[in-house]
């Protein structure tokens, strides 16, 4: 690759948006960008069926760091572990803290550090599920990077996505991530055990996911206490 | 892991008569026993997916996407934009860059610099660049 070539890709990567790019290469920013978002479709499109043709459920479960998500799923998996074979697939830029966390429940769990990305991308799970014989395989959750923003740029072929936030998180956090309740199907407001003490606008976050997305189902729980992980399987269809 | 590397070197120590039908099953034994373990490395964040076992020290360039199974020995240098899955490179092994090396074994002291490539199912070996007379490409 020439030093030229280099330097494009590397500010096609830094652009977060179109119009920081310099004229001579906005066209191929658009391309690339287009490209991508295609090329991400497409692949999930083909992971989706693959799934579905060896009837396996499965689950993205984004959220901001803290948010709880693998207790969540902790918690989930100690109650149908002894009724399904489960897979799950945890994103962090570095580390396998939560995949370590979830071994310990008993499931099967591969980390990817997604590295200098900032969520997992179709291509990241389809280098897992080619390699895996599906047929061992009744559920896959799959733990996306701790973050409200970068996982609404890539689908990941799966029957259902879960965005969890937790009122320590502040009664805002939904109203300021539209994209990700638009594209979810269950909004899960986690840490409800801190209510008393918070004082957090519980309605008016239900409201907001419900504005942005009538069809989004909304569920507090509490996996600390565990209160709703039944009612959330219930959604989930793995009760 | 340590005996399954060295029965994989040993069987293909002689690459002119080479018995390629041992190959795949003893790289998907090696592979199916890996130990994730990324620590070795000097880079700038990598991707990993698991399983990913770095003897080390492996130098990594940038975006680079290494896994699921992947092998890599001792003082490699991998170069930017490479994604390797499915493979074992020995020690010493220097790889240029924009390489899609998937199924492959690349043996120590190789330097292989494909830019551009879709290498799979291949062993490789010697220096295409530089060397190209001791450079070997059999398919398996």
């Amino acid at each position: 690759m020439t030093k030229e070539d280099k330097e494009l890709v590397s500010r096609i990567k830094e652009l977060e948006s179109i119009n920081l790019a310099r004229d001579e290469i906005r066209d191929v920013v658009v391309e690339t960008k287009k490209g991508i978002e295609k090329e991400n479709e497409k692949l999930a499109n083909k992971i989706h069926e693959n799934l579905l043709k060896n009837k396996i459920k499965s689950f993205d479960i984004v959220g901001a760091i803290g948010a709880g998500k693998t207790l969540i799923l902790e918690k989930i998996i100690e109650k149908i572990s002894s009724k399904y074979k489960i897979l799950v697939i945890c994103g962090d830029i570095t580390t396998r803290i939560d995949a370590k966390r979830i071994e310990e429940k008993g499931s099967e769990t591969i980390q990817i550090n997604t590295g200098r990305e900032c969520a997992l991308n179709a291509y990241h799970i389809y280098q897992i599920i080619k390699n895996k014989n599906l047929e061992d395989y009744d559920v896959i959750f799959i733990e996306n990077v701790g973050n409200l923003i970068c996982p609404s740029d890539f689908i990941l072929g799966t029957d259902m996505r879960i965005t969890v936030v937790s009122i320590t998180e502040g009664e805002w956090v939904i109203e300021k991530h539209p994209m990700l309740f638009k594209m979810s199907d269950i909004a899960v407001i986690n840490k409800i055990d801190l209510l008393e003490r918070l004082g957090t606008n519980i309605d008016k976050m239900i409201e907001d996911a419900r504005r942005f997305n009538p069809k989004i189902q909304v569920i507090l729980t509490s996996a600390k206490t565990g209160k709703n992980i039944d009612k959330l399987l219930k959604l989930m269809n793995l009760d | 892991m340590i005996d399954k590397l060295n029965e994989l070197e040993k069987n293909l120590s002689n690459l002119d008569e080479i018995s390629l039908k041992k190959v795949p099953e003893l790289l998907k034994s090696l592979l199916k026993d890996l130990a994730h373990d990324v620590d070795n490395y000097i880079g700038d964040f990598p991707t990993f997916i698991e399983p990913v076992h770095l003897e080390g020290p492996v130098k990594i360039g940038d975006d680079v996407l290494l896994g699921p199974n992947v092998y890599i020995g001792k003082n490699v240098e991998i170069g930017d934009y490479n994604e390797i899955s499915n493979s074992v490179i020995f020690d010493n092994v220097r790889l240029g860059e924009n390489m899609k090396i998937e199924d492959c074994i690349i043996l120590k002291d190789s330097v292989i610099d494909l830019s551009d490539s879709f290498l799979k199912r291949v062993i490789l070996s010697g220096n295409n660049k530089k060397s190209p007379e001791t450079f070997k490409r059999i398919a398996f």
